[in-house]
């Protein structure tokens, strides 16, 4: 990072949002690692039933608490509005489970930085993975062809919630989608959106607690069926 | 022929129920306005129900209305299904104000 980019970054004008339920059990360290960095964190607690929202304060985070369960979806938006609301000039999505690196975070926004693009979208085939199972490659490719068909972006990895936008960029995103069809309706609305994005090598790393938490084939038809209703209303 | 008319009232009832329904849910206020036009058809054109019927290897004309009826019937259930999502969304964005409004952060150890 150059001297002139870091004198822009600090000052807490990067917000982190973190949708996190019921992740007590990996949240502390997360935060900590993060707020080192000197980057603002707003966490996002979903509803938890577990001390969530209290280990995410002591280690320095910013908590808005959703009364009761929305999904992950309702969790990133209100994250998004929060940190327009604080004045971020970046956003920054980022996973609760422990399986992406704060220390990708730079690399984001640095891409936002550089290519003055609106979204910086993580990759994991373009960087690398530890740990992945062959099926949950499999139902990325098919992700990924699908996002292909559907919103014409021609990505390699669609799924990633390690990702980086402007002030601007946030500021159209809308999610409808609570729960895990979000991933599709954010491409969708960037598609949408015609503003400039690109994708950034990140490292996804695997653990079998991530995996718990992940998304499955039985999850792929649901996110299908929630993307095809949304379009019969408004 | 009293069958034919409380069909005909239930049918105009479902067309009323769609043209409502047409701002919120085009689609499914469109695919309802067509499955009660044809179930209306049929209804006063028993023979040609039957001779579609026929045609489409269902067997009798009655069936083919009560194929429309389960039809319409579908279609309303998704629109029920909507509208739920619609209040979801609402209650979506109420919570969200409340979350807002109320973030909390930590008090500077220093």
């Amino acid at each position: 990072m150059t001297a002139d980019k870091q004198k822009e970054f600090d000052g807490g004008s990067i917000w982190i949002v973190i949708a996190a339920f019921n992740e007590a059990a990996v949240i502390g360290p997360i935060i900590s690692d993060i707020v080192r960095r000197n980057y603002r964190v707003a966490i996002i607690d979903d509803g938890s039933q577990d001390a969530t929202g209290q280990i995410a304060l002591a280690a320095g985070a910013t908590v808005v608490t959703h009364p009761v369960n929305l999904g992950q979806g309702a969790a990133l938006q209100t994250g998004i509005k929060f940190a327009l609301q604080r004045d971020a000039s970046y956003i920054v999505t980022f996973d609760a489970d422990g399986q992406h690196r704060p220390s990708d975070i730079p690399r984001l926004i640095n891409a936002l930085a550089d290519s003055k693009a609106a979204y910086a979208l993580g990759s994991r085939f373009l960087g690398s993975s530890h740990g992945m199972p062959f099926g949950r490659r499999l139902l990325l490719q098919a992700a990924i062809w699908f996002t292909r068909a559907v919103t014409g972006l021609r990505l390699s990895d669609t799924h990633n919630g390690l990702r980086a936008m402007t002030r601007e960029g946030a500021s159209r995103i809308s999610l409808r989608q609570n729960r895990m069809a979000h991933a599709s309706e954010l491409l969708e609305q960037i598609a949408a959106s015609g503003l400039p994005y690109v994708e950034v090598p990140v490292t996804i790393d695997y653990t079998r607690y991530s995996l718990a938490k992940g998304q499955g084939l039985a999850d792929s038809v649901t996110i299908l069926f929630d993307l095809s209703v949304q379009k019969l209303h408004r | 022929m009293i069958a034919q008319i409380g069909f005909s009232i239930l049918l105009a009832n479902v067309m009323v129920y769609a043209w409502t329904e047409y701002r919120r849910a085009p689609v499914i206020a469109i695919l309802a306005l067509l499955a009660a036009t044809a179930g209306l058809y049929f209804v006063w054109l028993p023979t040609h129900a039957t001779r579609l019927a026929a045609l489409v290897g269902i067997g009798r004309g009655v069936d083919l209305i009560i194929y429309i009826w389960v039809v319409i019937s579908l279609i309303l259930l998704l629109n029920l299904h909507l509208k739920l999502r619609s209040q979801a969304e609402l209650i979506t964005i109420l919570m969200r104000e409340i979350a807002v409004g109320h973030a909390r952060t930590a008090e500077p150890s220093k």
